[in-house]
């Protein structure tokens, strides 16, 4: 690879390219997304009408000591009270006293949302008490400590929340948490005392945005200072539980304790992983759009041909048509990064972030590079694009929910990010966890992809199945290369494994038996699926000895490459059950004989299953597919007899 | 004009290469995982809300000191879930908490504040345990109660008598998140796919050239175009109605089934005229592309203008609590589909095609 070349080719993309971005479009995008821009705030502020205003029709008289809950609720709709109606046109049925719910799920439903609808009513009406105390007699300041007679596994340092636990703060917190008195002044104490100046800041804009109302959904905003706050009616109309507001977004971000009347308090809810993984990942969106297509581009009338007979190499056009796309992507990351940085925290910062989200960006890329590849038509790419964005979007967003639960939630460079802009020490193990399997996966992509890029493939029209194969066989020459060949897709197996991790840990003991099954589908099609593109080639002749070598020698390179696991180990992963189902592979107990067993169980498993999709391999689609679902059994067997010796 | 039959084999043809290459299926897991990954989302995030998730029924164990502990065991005898127990003093309730013995401190003090006594309330939590949401919630729950009782004791003081709060019941938390957010998702998703394909339809055929090919047919543009947008219109109300009748045997009822379609349907047909319109004017895929998604963006937050979003009209109908402003939102985006289709029928019958 010559750097010249890659240049001058990122030039061409840049200024010469066929389906090059021109004036015109970008004057349009432009100009819409400045309009975009325009309705963000209203979006945000919640400003346009909710989604669920009018789910629920509610009969109520006016004479009713409710008729004015439902009134101000525009989740309701009122109705007339009227016994005959109810379970019709009326989902929830208010006389006098009594409360009757419709016998059907949306008449349940009904009634819990009156229940909270009820208790904010009540606190909006007592925030304009003239005696504060009376109208809010209790008020509550929530921290979050570290238990550490309770092994939790971490390895990183504790949340800055831990460190103020002593008793000092823990008074000043007590004076902070006056709201109920209408000091202003009193709220941002309360804060400092939990974060640093940051956590003033944060404060600031949530008591500013939605101080008035009951919601529950804002940590940190100060409603108990009732009196300052009186004319906030107008936004009381905002529902508990719904803060997507901007106070919901800055409140959790600033740090971690709560203070506030027992209304205002409520689990940390990650809004900051959410509107972070919109912020940083929809620009992704429309690059791989642009991106895809023109490597697509160069596919369609073998336009890319004359590039080919030029005196560079593939890798050389490959860097050249991708570097614009990530130094552009990298800019506009860098951009937010910065933005979102000065915007929570009046300061400049953000470089981990930066960081952390390269290998992403390099992630969509490679991904969208090898779909190109794959894809016949541009109708084909855009659906595989979608499929991209879809199943990308939840790798950075999913384990990101579980902010509160460390190891989970490494598994998406975001939270380095979230991390980052709390504030946090981040240690260099975390960095690593996270950012490498994301960055290898990248790598396999566009390896894959580049062995596509050759004159005989490129302009072949073959089904992306039929394309997968050939990108699979190609490398594969020799035996040995298909135990490489397993290794290079581990990572894969990997990234698929840590998803299915952060989607159903939350399930508890069932996750561990699903979680074993996903292992045993990934692995399994891991270790043959290239065997199977091999003898598709006609690489290798078709013997049940030749299988068995081919078996494994794919074992092999799995059982090695999977030690990449160990990387788990730096961040505890294992610590949870489900984490240890999953890995399995690298946990090793202390004693000689037992840790020989340890070591050449799995080899012996990984080179058995292999060898039996392999045979299946060597003799066809439909006997590959029966052979693979025999190894997958036997690979499910034995994690499970595994795990259950484990757990005894 | 030739002849308008001319339209239904363009139609057929681009259907059928969707299907032969499979990509409707794709479309459909995509569709599939979003559904099921919003719902997982929900499910996943309640079972960490619901006191029942507890392993074997077991009480959050908390530890009560401060003057104002029997206010507090007081409240906590109305709440359920909780075991309280008392310390002598903060000192030595943490250490409990430090030791796991008790799962939260909670520790109450009387204030004096110029307008009578308060209770302070401190409360502490364990910091990232999966269980911390749960134990959040169920305080809430037992510090609510105790507002509530000193309420009434004061009530003297207040002018406003709070209303009484009803019981809680085992309402689902998730049935306004499947109305109001899954749902309306499902239903818009196809009418964006179908606009997109639309760009891609129209596209392709300029840069591959194979539109000369076409107007070498007897066949016009108008047919050409009406034929691919008929194609690309008609996929997104079949898409929505698998996504129905699916829903429906999970047990999710679901009203008003003829208006969802429509508006399914006139919901593409405006994609659809934004994915043609941009193909023709563009003439190149990315650009097309490009602005389509913004476009659509736009639009979409456009909506909000309205007196009722769509994502809410969807719900409105879905749950069968439909009134006169919904059934007229879904009239308007009909009549809206209607113009935008006859403006450009009219805009490609007056389009030179040696432009392109």
């Amino acid at each position: 690879m010559r750097l010249r070349n890659v240049l001058r080719i990122a030039r061409w993309e840049v200024t010469k390219n066929a389906g090059g971005i021109d004036r015109r479009t970008l004057a349009v995008a432009v100009a819409a997304i400045a309009l975009l821009g325009l309705i963000a705030p209203l979006a945000a502020s919640g400003g346009g009408p909710s989604l669920d205003d009018g789910l629920y029709h509610v009969g109520v008289d006016d004479d009713s000591q409710y008729y004015d809950v439902v009134r101000d609720d525009d989740t309701f709709v009122v109705r007339r009270a009227d016994r005959a109606a109810l379970g019709d046109s009326v989902d929830l049925l208010i006389e006098g006293d009594d409360i009757t719910a419709a016998n059907t799920q949306k008449g349940e439903a009904a009634r819990q949302e009156f229940r909270s609808s009820v208790q904010s009513y009540n606190n909006r009406k007592l925030r304009q008490e003239v005696n504060a105390t009376a109208a809010f007699p209790v008020s509550v300041l929530l921290e979050y400590r570290e238990q550490s007679g309770v092994d939790s596994g971490l390895v990183d340092q504790p949340d800055g929340a831990d460190g103020d636990g002593g008793a000092g703060d823990g008074t000043g917190d007590g004076d902070g948490g006056t709201g109920g008195d209408g000091d202003g002044g009193d709220g941002d104490g309360g804060t400092d005392g939990g974060d640093g100046g940051t956590g003033g800041d944060g404060d600031g804009t949530g008591g500013g945005t939605d101080g008035g109302d009951g919601s529950d959904g804002d940590g940190r905003d100060d409603t108990g200072n009732g009196s300052g706050d009186d004319t906030g009616d107008g936004s009381g109309t905002v529902d508990p539980g719904d803060s997507g507001d901007l106070g919901g977004i800055t409140g959790p971000l600033s740090g971690e304790g709560i203070s506030g009347s027992p209304a205002d308090i409520s689990p940390p809810f990650p809004f900051q992983s959410l509107v972070l993984a919109f912020v940083f990942v929809i620009p992704m969106n429309f690059l791989i759009q642009a991106y895809g297509s023109t490597i697509l581009s160069e596919r369609i009338n073998r336009r890319g041909e004359l590039l080919l007979v030029s005196p560079v190499s593939r890798y050389d056009i490959i860097a050249g048509k991708t570097l614009p796309y990530f130094a552009g992507a990298m800019v506009v990351e860098t951009a937010i990064a910065a933005g979102v940085f000065y915007l929570l925290q009046g300061q400049v910062g953000g470089l981990v972030s930066v960081f952390a989200v390269a290998p992403l960006v390099l992630l969509f890329l490679g991904a969208t590079f090898l779909g190109a590849m794959f894809a016949r038509s541009f109708k084909e790419l855009t659906f595989v694009t979608v499929t991209i964005t879809v199943s990308l979007t939840s790798y950075a967003f999913v384990p990101a929910i579980f902010t509160d639960v460390d190891e989970i939630a490494l598994i998406s460079p975001l939270t380095l990010v979230v991390r980052e802009l709390q504030g946090e020490a981040i240690s260099l193990g975390s960095i690593v966890f996270s950012t490498t399997p994301p960055l290898l996966v990248a790598l396999v992509c566009f390896g894959l992809g580049a062995g596509l890029y050759r004159e005989e493939d490129m302009f072949a029209q073959r089904s992306v199945p039929g394309r997968v194969i050939d990108a699979l066989a190609g490398p594969i020459t020799r035996r040995w290369h298909v135990g490489v060949m397993t290794a290079v897709l581990v990572p894969f197996v990997f990234v698929v494994q840590l998803l299915a991790i952060a989607a159903l840990f939350a399930l508890g003991e069932i996750a561990i038996v699903l979680l074993l099954v996903v292992v045993a589908i990934t692995e399994e099609f891991a270790k043959s699926l290239h065997v199977y593109a091999a003898y598709e080639h006609r690489r290798f002749e078709r013997s049940v000895r030749g299988a068995l070598v081919l078996g494994f020698a794919s074992g092999l390179g799995f059982f090695l490459a999977e030690k990449i696991a160990l990387l788990a180990q730096l961040v505890g992963l294992e610590q949870l059950a489900a984490g240890e189902a999953g890995l399995s592979g690298g946990v090793a107990p202390e004693s000689g004989p037992i840790l020989l067993l340890f070591l050449l169980a799995p080899l012996a498993l990984h080179a058995v299953t292999a060898s039996i999709s392999a045979v299946g391999a060597s003799r066809g689609k439909g006997q590959y597919l029966i052979a693979v679902a025999i190894a997958m059994g036997v690979h499910l067997a034995y994690n499970l007899g595994v795990v259950l010796t484990y757990v005894q | 004009m030739s002849s308008s039959g001319a339209r239904w084999p363009i139609a057929r043809r681009d259907l059928a290469s969707l299907s032969r290459e499979k990509t409707i299926v794709l479309a459909l897991l995509i569709q599939l995982f979003i559904a099921a990954f919003s719902s997982f989302l929900v499910v996943g995030l309640t079972s960490l809300y619901d006191p029942s998730a507890i392993d074997d029924g077991a009480e959050i164990e908390v530890a009560i000191t401060g003057d104002a502990e029997q206010q507090l065991l007081d409240a906590a005898r109305e709440t359920d879930g909780l075991e309280t127990v008392s310390y002598e003093d903060r000192a030595a309730a943490l250490a409990a908490f430090d030791r796991g013995a008790v799962t939260a401190v909670v520790s109450a003090e009387y204030a004096a504040t110029d307008s009578g006594d308060r209770i302070d309330v401190e409360a502490v939590v364990p910091a990232e345990s999966l269980r911390t949401t749960l134990i959040v919630n169920q305080l809430r729950e037992l510090l609510v109660e105790l507002e509530r009782l000193e309420r009434v004791d004061r009530a003297q003081f207040l002018e406003f008598q709070p209303v009484d709060v009803p019981g809680e019941t085992g309402g689902s938390d998730y049935f306004s998140f499947t109305y109001t957010i899954l749902i309306p998702l499902l239903l818009f998703l196809p009418p964006f796919i179908s606009g997109s394909i639309a760009v891609d339809s129209i596209t392709e055929e300029i840069e591959q050239g194979t539109l000369e090919l076409l107007r070498a047919a007897p066949v016009s543009l108008v047919d050409v175009v009406d034929g691919k947008a008929a194609a690309m219109i008609s996929l997104a109300p079949l898409q929505a109605i698998l996504w129905i009748l699916l829903l429906r045997f999970n047990g999710i009822g679901i009203d008003h089934i003829p208006w969802l379609l429509a508006l399914v349907a006139a919901l593409a047909t405006i994609t659809v005229v934004v994915g043609v319109l941009l193909g023709l004017a563009t003439a190149r895929r990315r650009q097309a592309q490009l602005l389509y998604s913004i476009l659509v963006l736009l639009l979409f937050g456009a909506t909000l203008v309205l007196p009722e979003h769509p994502a809410a009209t969807v719900a409105r109908l879905s749950v069968d609590s439909a009134t006169a402003l919904t059934f007229a939102h879904v009239g308007g985006f009909a009549v809206l589909a209607v113009a935008l289709a006859a403006f450009t029928r009219f805009y490609v019958a007056n389009f030179d095609p040696e432009a392109l």
